[in-house]
């Protein structure tokens, strides 16, 4: 039995918070830089700095110019029209995918639960298959047809599935993971009758279904990114309670927690968040299935810590993995679905082989 | 000084009724203990209070305010809770959870500070698990676990304290030492504690007051002394109990007997004189009488144990006075009670000079043709104090043909065989015929 000085150790710990987390974006910041130079065009690590910082307003001015010509300018488009938009929305999906998993873990108190178990996915891949089934092609503030109805579909989908479970002022957590699920089976069932009638759009719903960032722009990031930011900062808030909501609503409550304003902010945060991923890049398996846990069994089970380090892990790996989708078999591009799966699922089992258990929650 | 009025409250689950009209008030200060049988609504009621379970009628008033109106935080900060089941199993450090009691006190925006922390330390210090602090809660054991969420409650600093069953995983010394801190607590910073208890012991000896609960409503309800009496206990809990007042820590305690249903057995048609002394038959009259035998006692002195066993088990025993020989109208008697009976036992009591005349009954009986069983687990020249006349009478005993068993647990068969061979009518069932474990008294 060890018997150390928890006090020096309580306030130890936020020290090393602080250095996961400086860790963590350090490793993002070299994943960017790594993702910027790799494709078809390679550009040197520094070039690709100082076009970023270049172009950033007011820092911008502080740069040298370097060189400029042709080279600099064919560079500078690749990466501030190509290659970065594509990195950034992988690095918001990323986030927002592995905290939405971890609030759902948490609140469900279920470590199968993620991200699309509450119906979101299937609600947005039926919006999707429907613009996409009629042809309906429009832009509203840069955001296109398949975009919005995306974001819409999920929304409803979660108000339906949260006012089934609903009874009176309480939400309880099991009826919701089951009303998701049953919802879930339902769209996809006229997803799949979508699917049959598609001709040759099929293609383009089988691309979106599995994920993809290749219509990443500026444009469609200017609604949802500022969405998932605020969404992070908001469940962060809430970290502390989400740790007391682990222990079972009844003693959350007794500790003060106002436990159905509590699951509707994070139901409502973790939806939005969810959507607003969702309609960026389409379907992503994995990242909010498993980030949260892989967080979880590196950093422990408090929020105030597993929420930032599930945000950048989940933003590492799945600028990674696009990388990976767009250059290991190019010129041809692969859904990034396949390659969450693929890499995520084996250094998951990994982790879990050697830490044998996987506790979340009572 | 916190006040908590309780006022007619009924509670349903779906629709059954678990609480029906409750009503009664606490103040600072007070330990009371909430007693009844399962499913009597005890912790329906804990929850009911704590802000769970919302009464269909009436109201739960903390200091004037309705606790349903209250927010969380604001209930948290008054309230904390200790629940049954404490199981828990993520990884969280022990000093991690304490600190969750601190969570009413610290905002959205802030913090655990300093103080915070050596808030838990000081509840951690109290309950004996600092030494924890660091272990995870899923890897403690369930006493451990226990004093960890008895530490968070106390870490929320709270002045009502409820508690359901807070001991019931404890070993008896953090038991003992848990009570006596929540008993110092409750005086010195005037908390109000409410707690569930199944131990009538441990209730008697910490609680001031006491709520005794039956299918939902109050059956009794005051001074914990007038609570516990074997009127009430049998009433809520159907078993016939003794209670007495301890002459060590003169509180009350409560020894069960018997259920109620087993005194209503079918009754058998031997009846047996049992000869007996200091304590040596009190457990054989409660188990005979449990298997329906028509029981009869003497010669005891008043004040012996076994005489005090007869009385409270309403079996007829002929008498001495205290401290004095038998004399020979008791003996007479006796002998009467023996021509009636179809049985004798004879325990091993300790016999001396004023007693004596108990095996000259005993010699009797055999002379008269009554079956004699003598029970020999301490051997007679352990317990005899008259310079070997006791030793003598054995022998004779012996000689006469006694049935002499070496066990308390051999007397049972030898009866059941009795009974038959007499062409008593055994109605017993089978099932009874099982010997009941045999608690010595």
């Amino acid at each position: 039995m060890k018997q150390k000085s928890g006090e020096k150790d309580y306030f130890e710990r936020f020290t090393r918070w602080k250095m996961i987390i400086i860790f963590l974006v350090l490793a993002l910041m070299l994943t960017i830089t790594f993702a910027v130079t790799i494709g078809p065009k390679p550009i040197p690590p520094l070039d690709a700095w100082r076009i970023i910082v270049k172009n950033i307003p007011f820092i911008g001015n502080l740069v040298g110019d370097g060189s400029s010509g042709v080279e600099y300018s064919i560079n500078q488009l690749i990466i501030l029209q190509i290659r970065l938009p594509r990195i950034i929305a992988a690095t918001i999906v990323g986030a927002a995918l592995a905290v939405a998993g971890v609030v759902l873990q948490g609140l469900l108190r279920n470590p199968m639960a993620d991200p699309y178990v509450i119906g979101i996915s299937a609600g947005a891949a039926l919006g999707a298959s429907i613009v996409i089934g009629l042809g309906i092609g429009f832009s509203f503030l840069g955001i296109d047809a398949i975009q919005l109805m995306a974001f819409i579909g999920g929304l409803i989908t979660v108000f339906v599935v949260y006012n089934i479970a609903r009874t009176g002022p309480r939400v309880p957590m099991l009826t919701v993971l089951l009303a998701g699920i049953a919802i879930t089976s339902f769209l996809s069932a006229i997803i799949s009758f979508i699917m049959i009638t598609l001709g040759e759009s099929l293609h383009a719903l089988l691309f979106w279904l599995f994920g993809s960032f290749t219509l990443s722009s500026w444009d469609n990031m200017t609604v949802t990114m500022p969405v998932i930011i605020i969404g992070l900062i908001v469940i962060i808030i809430f970290a502390r309670q989400l740790n007391i909501m682990l222990l079972g609503e009844d003693q959350a409550q007794q500790l003060g927690v106002d436990i159905e304003k509590l699951k509707k902010i994070m139901l409502i945060v973790a939806s939005l968040i969810t959507a607003a991923a969702v309609s960026i890049s389409g379907i992503i398996g994995f990242i909010g299935l498993i980030i949260p846990h892989i967080a979880r069994i590196l950093v422990g089970p408090d929020h105030r810590i597993l929420v930032p380090s599930s945000a950048l892990a989940g933003a590492i790996i799945l600028v990674l993995c696009d990388t990976a989708a767009r250059t290991i078999m190019e010129p041809v591009e692969l859904p990034v679905g396949v390659l969450t799966a693929f890499f995520g699922v084996p250094f998951f089992l990994y982790l879990l082989r050697k830490k044998k258990s996987l506790v979340i929650s009572g | 000084m916190v006040k908590l009025n309780i006022n007619g409250v009924d509670c349903f689950y779906g629709s059954i009724k678990v609480l029906e009209k409750i009503v009664f008030s606490v103040e600072g200060g007070e330990f009371v203990g909430v007693l009844g049988p399962n499913g009597s609504g005890k912790t329906t009621l804990l929850k009911t209070i704590g802000r769970i379970l919302k009464p269909q009628v009436g109201t739960i008033l903390l200091d004037d305010i309705d606790v349903y109106v209250m927010k969380a935080i604001e209930m948290a900060k008054k309230v904390a809770v200790v629940p049954q089941d404490t199981s828990v199993t993520f990884d969280f450090t022990a000093l991690d959870l304490v600190l969750m009691g601190r969570n009413p006190h610290i905002g959205l925006f802030e913090t655990e500070t300093k103080e915070d922390l050596a808030i838990a330390k000081k509840a951690m210090e109290l309950t004996n698990i600092w030494h924890l602090a660091d272990r995870k809660v899923s890897e403690l054991s369930g006493g451990e676990r226990q004093r960890v969420i008895i530490a968070r409650a106390l870490a929320q600093e709270p002045k009502v304290l409820l508690l359901d069953e807070p001991t019931s995983h404890l070993d008896i010394n953090y038991q003992i030492e848990i009570m006596d801190l929540l008993r110092e607590l409750c005086k010195k910073k005037k908390l109000i504690i409410l707690a569930v208890f199944h131990d009538f012991n441990l209730a008697a000896r910490y609680c001031d007051s006491a709520i005794l609960l039956n299918e939902g409503r109050i059956i009794s309800i005051g001074p914990i002394d007038t609570i516990l009496t074997d009127e009430n206990i049998e009433k809520a809990f159907r078993i016939s109990a003794i209670v007495k007042r301890h002459p060590i820590t003169n509180s009350l305690y409560v020894v069960p007997l018997c259920t109620s249903e087993l005194k209503s057995v079918q009754p058998r048609g031997l009846k047996v004189h049992i000869i007996c002394g200091g304590g040596t038959g009190a457990s054989l009259m409660r188990i005979l009488l449990e298997h329906g035998y028509k029981i009869s006692a003497g010669v005891l002195n008043v004040l012996d144990t076994d005489y005090d066993v007869a009385c409270t088990l309403g079996i007829p025993v002929i008498s001495e006075a205290p401290f004095s020989s038998i004399t020979e109208e008791a003996h007479k008697a006796n002998l009467n009670k023996i021509d009636n009976a179809n049985v004798v036992i004879l325990t091993d009591a300790p016999f001396g000079r004023g007693n004596l005349r108990n095996l000259g009954a005993a010699i009797m009986a055999l002379e008269k043709g009554v079956t004699t069983i003598a029970v020999e687990e301490k051997p007679i020249q352990e317990r005899d104090f008259t310079n070997g006349y006791a030793q003598a009478s054995y022998m004779e005993l012996r000689e006469r043909g006694a049935i002499f068993v070496e066990s308390y647990d051999q007397i049972l068969p030898i009866l059941e065989e009795l009974e038959d061979k007499l062409g008593f009518m055994s109605k017993v069932q089978a099932g009874e015929k099982n010997e009941k474990p045999q608690n010595n008294l």
